[in-house]
């Protein structure tokens, strides 16, 4: 479970104070689905940061999985990205002297897994998105939304609670993105809590549970109202 | 993790190969540089005969000009009068006792067809060979009787046992040398120690012997000597005057196997010093030194000044390469930002991302290390080419100058590497992640 209770981060520069984030409360269950939508400079990106430990706050308090995450050092921190989260990003972030065997590689080296396991582990999430037979690829070989399942497939590596994407669809054209999404509704079934931020309006409808981020707060939208409307 | 590590880092060397090229070549320059000034000053330096170099002792007595000391008065002549040395080797004190100077002549070759050679070589005592370890090639050193008996016995030097008989085993024929005929009994391996610490009067770097011959046959004028001579008080007429004389010219050496046998030679010393001046010689105060190979080498400042300068100046081009290294590092460091964005997200701590790059730049520096053994290889080739013989045997890399030379760069680079991988590590990922 992932809790954010009064979170606030500010951005400090030498004549300005930014507040991206204020008071912001959010409880995330086990298994939820959740869309993070609002304008642009509201807040999602800094927030999905903060959620998977890549960024620091300001003050409040955030538990994942009923640990007190202000508390963790670097090391702790990196332990805990590795072993709770995986990330999808719009810009894919693979590494393009790697092939796709070795990016999905990275984060099970990390945790320290032997070369058995990794490899079990790389084939069988390569399988899963579909990308078995591409394993000896390097990303430039393959389109947009082969690229982004690969992403997915490395994020799911690790077996991770939750699996945090930005704006995952964000470079892909509706076909891609339409696959993308099915992937991560499977993968959410499966029992991964997904956290995902979107500027589309029609993706976030595809998340069990839709919040808006709006100057840096945080409000719950009644998903089931909106797609009656939609 | 390591084997990793090194994989990874080839491939961002790999990737990078232009950033790469400039940082191997820059280290490769500072370390060549560094190694070819450090490889000299090494061998200058090198014990040349370090299982008995503290068994070895340079013998010196001060029988010098009472109102104007030698060499200020810091230590005494460097070598010995004929008196002194033939009088230490007739007392026989030492284990074993070696007198020696620089001759040379004119060998006329079996084959009449062939020139005369111009030969330099030694006069010294039997017990040379056995003291400074020369190995032979045939046959053996004369023996003491030889040396008494002033027998016109010749000890040839692998090099002219080449060019007078063809390399073959010439040990009991006989040549001409000096118009006299001398028999072979002797032809050494290829012996030159470099420096040529049983006589620095002459050069401690210059060319082997071509020859040895019993030091006595130089009081017979069978052989003449040359070398470095100085004298303080005027002498008659004649070489047996000369040899009378006040005049240093031998270098003398004692062998003594323990502190003991160095106490009491040293006691010796100063007895024989101290009967001298009832005869009117020795007449300042009793300065008598044993000095043993290395600290004779140190004392008499073998490695020249100018070597020494060399090298400093060498290691500071060095560090110029490195600054020049930090640059570049920091350069191909901060453009893997992304990178290292995402490994931070997938699970790398600051100190896992620092050891991953501290182990890019230790193998940019093996590589700048390889380069530079070949630079430091060319730069001795040029050294020998400019200097010629007087570098010979000083201008090769030996197994301790490779390993030295990897170190170097490893561990020079790993330094130069610290500060370019520690700003890597401190980047924010966030922001890395969200600007790809």
């Amino acid at each position: 479970m992932l809790e954010m209770k009064n979170i606030n981060k500010i951005f400090q520069t030498a004549d300005v104070q930014t507040h991206a984030l204020r008071d912001f409360n959010l409880t995330v269950n086990e298994g939820d689905f959740v869309s993070v939508t609002g304008p642009s400079g509201s807040g999602k990106t800094t927030f999905l940061n903060i959620a998977g430990l890549l960024e620091t706050y300001t003050s409040g308090d955030f538990y994942l999985d009923g640990q007190n995450v202000g508390m963790l050092n670097d090391s702790g921190r990196s332990k805990m990205r590795n072993q709770k989260i995986g990330f999808v990003f719009q810009g894919f972030n693979l590494i393009p002297d790697l092939n796709l065997f070795y990016n999905v590689d990275v984060p099970l080296r990390y945790r320290g897994f032997n070369a058995k396991e990794r490899k079990q582990r790389i084939e069988e999430n390569l399988a899963r998105v579909g990308l078995a037979s591409r394993m000896k690829h390097v990303p430039s070989q393959l389109s947009g939304g082969q690229q982004q399942r690969v992403a997915i497939a490395r994020a799911l590596a690790t077996d991770p609670r939750f699996l945090l994407a930005d704006e995952p669809t964000g470079n892909l054209d509706s076909e891609m993105a339409d696959g993308v999404m099915s992937l991560l509704e499977d993968i959410n079934k499966q029992g991964t809590t997904i956290i995902m931020v979107t500027h589309d309006p029609e993706l976030a409808l595809r998340a069990s549970r839709r919040i808006q981020v709006k100057d840096g707060r945080v409000s719950e939208l009644d998903i089931v109202a909106e797609k009656a409307l939609a | 993790m390591f084997s990793y590590y090194i994989k990874i880092a080839l491939i961002s060397i790999k990737r990078n190969w232009g950033l790469s090229s400039l940082m191997i070549l820059a280290i490769a320059l500072g370390i060549g540089a560094t190694m070819t000034t450090v490889t000299v000053n090494y061998l200058m330096s090198a014990d040349p005969i370090p299982h008995k170099s503290d068994q070895l002792y340079y013998v010196r007595l001060d029988s010098w000009d009472p109102n104007n000391p030698y060499n200020e008065g810091i230590s005494p002549p460097a070598q010995m009068t004929y008196i002194d040395a033939t009088n230490l080797l007739k007392a026989k004190k030492a284990y074993r006792q070696n007198l020696s100077s620089q001759a040379f002549g004119v060998i006329e070759p079996p084959n009449p067809d062939d020139l005369p050679l111009f030969v330099f070589g030694r006069a010294n005592s039997s017990d040379f060979f056995a003291m400074f370890d020369v190995p032979f090639l045939f046959g053996s050193p004369w023996d003491e009787n030889s040396d008494l008996s002033k027998e016109q016995v010749i000890v040839l030097s692998k090099q002219t046992n080449d060019r007078l008989f063809g390399g073959e085993n010439s040990v009991g024929k006989t040549l001409r040398f000096e118009s006299k005929v001398f028999k072979v009994v002797g032809v050494l391996d290829h012996y030159d120690p470099k420096p040529r610490y049983f006589d620095i009067s002459t050069g401690a770097f210059d060319d082997p012997a071509d020859f040895y011959v019993p030091f006595s046959l130089i009081a017979e004028q069978a052989v003449r000597r040359s070398g470095n001579t100085n004298c303080w008080k005027t002498f008659g007429d004649g070489f047996e005057a000369f040899l009378a004389s006040e005049c240093i010219w031998i270098a003398f050496w004692v062998e003594l196997q323990n502190q003991d046998q160095v106490e009491a030679y040293q006691t010796f010393l100063d007895a024989y010093a101290n009967e001298q001046k009832n005869f009117g010689r020795f007449p300042r105060p009793i300065d008598n030194r044993l000095t043993n190979v290395t600290d004779y080498m140190e004392e008499r400042e073998v490695v020249a000044d100018d070597a020494r300068m060399m090298m400093a100046m060498s290691f500071m081009f060095l560090v110029v390469c490195l600054l020049n290294t930090v640059g570049l590092l920091l350069a191909k460091f901060i453009g893997k930002a992304p990178e290292i964005g995402l490994r931070q997200a997938l699970g790398a701590s600051r100190s896992t991302l620092f050891l991953q790059y501290i182990i890019e730049s230790g193998c940019i520096g093996l590589a700048g290390g390889l380069l530079g053994l070949l630079f430091a290889y060319l730069g001795l080739q040029s050294v020998e080419t400019l200097y010629g013989s007087y570098m010979q045997g000083l201008a090769t890399l030996d197994f301790n100058m490779v390993v030295f030379a990897m170190v170097l760069a490893l561990v020079s680079t790993v330094i130069a590497g610290i500060y370019p991988t520690w700003r890597a590590c401190r980047i924010q990922p966030a922001r890395q992640l969200k600007c790809q």
